[in-house]
């Protein structure tokens, strides 16, 4: 049922091996899709990634608290940041998974559609969002060599519900 | 520190805790009567001896040095008898003892929050034993052993600067270690471990403990003890090898030919002194505690003591084990068995129960702690306050007996002698003669009493004080912008109920005891995080009875699974009533279509929990659905739901940290269960759904 794969496993399966600099503003991150967005979240706060759980839903929450879920006898929250980010709610695909995260000892899963891989990202590289709206959940934005964007979810802001 | 030292920490802790307890019991119960029993003296001199013996031991200093000051001013009780002090004296003793053991317990909190100890304590512990002067001086004609011959003879240096002592044979002369102040108690602290063994001898300066001038001496000369014969040195030297903060010590023998001293050099130095010296860093326990085992034994406890931590995981495997066990006995695998193999298995699935059973009995037993610690210390506020505030009460306590698990009685703890504080401070009358024109005796009474229901402890706080008055309390929440509905719309009850909210508090001024910008919702809050309620009720010159109504155990509960949809919820058995199917001619709605039905004579309204959830179901015809009829306390509704699952034990998991922010439980989720099959279930609360879905709805 669920797949559970730690940090290390994450890195097997990407084979790219990133020894060039041994600076500090390198940061491994875990890159997933949800919506049509790239997001990445630093492997710090990652737990693990489980799919077909089975959500219970919570009555008088609003849309974007799927519910919670029993993971090995723990009650943990499910957030869909699809709809947390004023999307349509996250279709449940063969693809769609948990990821489960620990932000200052906050646990929650969000819903993504699915999950990428480990990449390191220099945070030197990474921008603020230029347009000035209330962006909810993202806080940066950083381009990759193949000129792909990725997005920075603001995790602090993802463990705060407002 | 090492583990060791960390277990033995917590293993002094719990001991040191329990010894002031059974200290503060004693105290508040002495005083009631006024006078000290013998057995008492007895155990409060064991108490503190105990105490300083085993403070000494972990270091720490300021503790064992006032139990070392008590336990002295108790041997001396002890020896004259409690007779002796008069009754002036008397209440000095009960006055300084309670504020003894309040230093302790300040100590020992410091201890336990890692602080460092007070070093200054000097003043405090001059108290002591200006008391103990006070009273040993009431009885001049019987002075302390040493004194007679020291009067006579103060210290003319001799040879070897040895005091001048007739009798004695032989000194130890002690040096202490440099810098570790207050020399002076520090060496009357040896002299007493040393005097403690049996030990006949004078010390010099012999008033060391009282005058702290000796401490100079002490520094630069080091303190003399003298001894009757070489045996009795010998003897004491050996205790000093387990003393600390001292640096050498040396025997010397008085140089007086009549004594035919086998070696009369007094220069002499004990060889052994230089290599003890390394010894006192960590000393083996003080000898103090072994020295009178017959008396500080009390009678043997078949007690341990776990750490709560353990109990609470042994909790929820228990849990765990009765879930699992149904989830196994209900399994559809077991149809396809034959028909003896189904017996037999049944037969065994119910012994398996029985035992779960038990083994669950058990695993709540253990959590179970009596609720006198609490009341006990509601004594010890109502006695304090009594003095500050000059009011004359009583503390009646019934019930004291009630168990409760302990979580619980940890966090009732201080909703609890905040009630008590309040009734003292606001509920008595400041004025004994405003009680007497009331009709009412001049002392006032506050009851505290716990009683066990089937699933709930309730407790009450009455005082028989001045009560109050809805209309000063409407007025007052008026003032504050907390009224939510015209003030005529009050009924006294949610008049009352007024004080519980945020933001109120009838006194204008803060005292020392009540109105710290704590009120009463702040004990709502901690009494409801706990699962239970708090109510009120109030006559204007009666008095006030506050009472709350708390779960014996949250851990497990006995619930009645119901589905609305694909929702499961769990109802806690003891809030059902009954559960029944209507006909749509049962059904009474009035002007605005609200469902009403009648059960025994009385109208109860219908909460579709599916409207009120917004759950999507099939099941919306009150005909085709269950109702399920609910109370708690004096609310009592039927609820709607679609079909009933059946009845199971549930171990009560709150909901995650994260939502705390939407506050279900106001909203009727009191926390969720994980199911046989790995499915959460929420688990309903009554009262809450009560006031979210009928109270509050617009």
């Amino acid at each position: 049922m669920s797949e559970q794969l730690n940090n290390q496993e994450l890195l097997d399966i990407e084979e790219v091996e990133t020894d060039d600099e041994e600076s500090s503003s390198i940061e491994r991150c875990l890159t997933f899709e949800s919506g049509d967005l790239i997001l990445y979240i630093s492997t710090n706060y990652v737990i693990e990634i489980i799919n077909n759980h089975s959500i219970t839903t919570l009555p008088l929450m609003p849309p974007y608290i799927q519910g919670i879920i029993n993971l090995r006898g723990q009650i943990l929250p499910v957030v869909d940041i699809q709809q947390l980010m004023g999307k349509e709610e996250s279709d449940c695909s063969g693809q769609t998974c948990i990821i489960v995260l620990d932000i200052d000892s906050v646990s929650l899963g969000i819903i993504v559609d699915s999950v990428r891989q480990v990449i390191d990202i220099d945070l030197k590289n990474v921008k603020p969002i230029p347009l000035k709206r209330q962006q909810k959940l993202l806080n940066g934005m950083v381009t990759m060599e193949d000129g792909s964007v990725f997005m920075s979810i603001d995790c602090q802001a993802l463990a705060t519900p407002q | 520190m090492d583990n060791g030292m960390e277990g033995m920490l917590d293993t002094y802790l719990f001991e040191t805790n329990s010894l002031l307890d059974r200290l503060d019991e004693m105290l508040v119960a002495d005083e009631k009567i006024g006078d000290f029993s013998l057995d008492d003296v007895n155990e409060i001199f064991r108490i503190m001896h105990t105490i300083k013996g085993s403070s000494a031991m972990m270091e720490f200093g300021s503790l064992a040095e006032i139990a070392h000051h008590i336990e002295d001013l108790f041997f001396y009780i002890r020896d004259k008898g409690i007779d002796s002090l008069d009754p002036q004296h008397k209440k000095e003793l009960f006055n300084l003892m309670f504020r003894s053991e309040d230093f302790l317990r300040g100590q020992v909190e410091k201890v336990e929050a890692g602080e460092a100890l007070d070093t200054d304590l000097d003043s405090f512990s001059a108290d002591i034993n200006n008391f103990l002067k006070k009273i040993s001086g009431a009885q001049t004609e019987e002075p302390a052993p040493p004194e007679a011959p020291a009067a006579a003879a103060p210290p003319a240096p001799s040879t070897d600067n040895l005091p001048d002592d007739k009798e004695a044979v032989c000194f130890l002369h002690v040096y202490l270690e440099e810098g570790i102040g207050m020399e002076n108690l520090r060496a009357y602290m040896i002299v007493n471990a040393v005097k403690e063994c049996g030990i006949d001898f004078r010390y010099y300066p012999e008033n060391m403990e009282s005058n702290s001038e000796t401490t100079a001496t002490i520094i630069e000369e080091g303190f003399f003890m003298a001894f009757k014969s070489e045996e009795a040195a010998n003897k004491a030297s050996d205790i000093l090898r387990t003393q600390g903060h001292i640096r050498s010590y040396e025997l010397a023998f008085l140089p007086e030919e009549e004594h035919a001293a086998p070696d009369p050099v007094p220069e002499k130095p004990q060889t052994a002194a230089p290599a003890e010296t390394s010894v006192p860093e960590k000393p083996a326990p003080k000898p103090a505690p072994q020295a009178k085992p017959a008396q500080s034994a009390p009678v043997k406890q078949n007690l341990i003591s776990v750490n709560l931590m353990k109990l609470d995981s042994l909790q929820n495997i228990v849990g765990e084990i009765v879930i699992t066990e149904s989830m196994v006995t209900s399994s559809p695998e077991l149809n396809q068995l034959s028909r003896d193999a189904y017996d037999n298995f049944m037969k065994s699935a119910r012994q398996l129960r029985k035992l779960t059973d038990d083994l669950q009995d058990i695993a709540m037993s253990l959590r179970m702690v009596p609720i006198s610690g609490v009341f006990q210390k509601m004594s010890r506020i109502v006695r304090d306050m009594k003095q500050k505030l000059n009011k004359d009460v009583r503390l009646t306590l019934i019930g004291e007996d009630t168990e409760v698990d302990k979580t619980i009685v940890d966090s009732i703890q201080d909703p609890i002698m905040h009630m008590v504080r309040n009734a003292m401070d606001h509920g008595i009358e400041d004025d004994v003669q405003d009680r007497i024109n009331e009709g009412k005796s001049a002392q006032g009474e506050i009851v505290l009493s716990a009683t066990h229901t089937s699933s709930e402890v309730v407790i009450t706080i009455a005082d028989d004080g001045k009560g109050m008055n809805p209309d000063k309390l409407l007025a007052k929440a008026r003032e504050k912008g907390i009224l939510t509905k015209p003030e005529s719309e009050y009924s006294k009850k949610e008049a009352l109920g007024l004080i519980m909210l945020p933001g109120f508090s009838t006194n204008q001024e803060v005292t020392e005891f009540s109105g710290r910008g704590v009120g009463m919702d702040v004990v709502k809050k901690n009494v409801e995080a706990v699962g239970g309620m708090v109510s009120l009720n109030s006559d204007e010159g009666k008095g006030t009875t506050f009472t709350m109504k708390i779960p014996l155990t949250m851990a497990i509960v006995d619930g009645m699974k119901v589905t609305v949809g694909r929702s499961i919820f769990t109802i806690p058995i003891s809030n059902i009533r009954q559960s029944f199917k209507v006909t749509s001619d049962d059904i009474i709605r009035d002007e605005s279509g609200n469902e009403m039905i009648e059960r025994m004579g009385s109208f109860y309204p219908v909460v579709r929990l599916h409207r009120f959830y917004n759950i999507n179901t099939e099941v919306t015809n009150l005909e085709d659905g269950i109702l399920m009829w609910v109370e708690n306390s004096d609310r009592s509704f039927c609820l709607f739901v679609d079909e009933l699952l059946g009845e199971q034990q549930v171990v009560v998991k709150p909901f995650p940290a994260f939502l705390n922010f939407f506050e279900l439980k106001n909203f009727g989720c009191s926390g969720c269960t994980i199911l046989g099959d790995g499915n959460i279930s929420i688990i309903l609360d009554i009262q809450s759904l009560y006031s979210a879905a009928l109270e509050n709805s617009q």
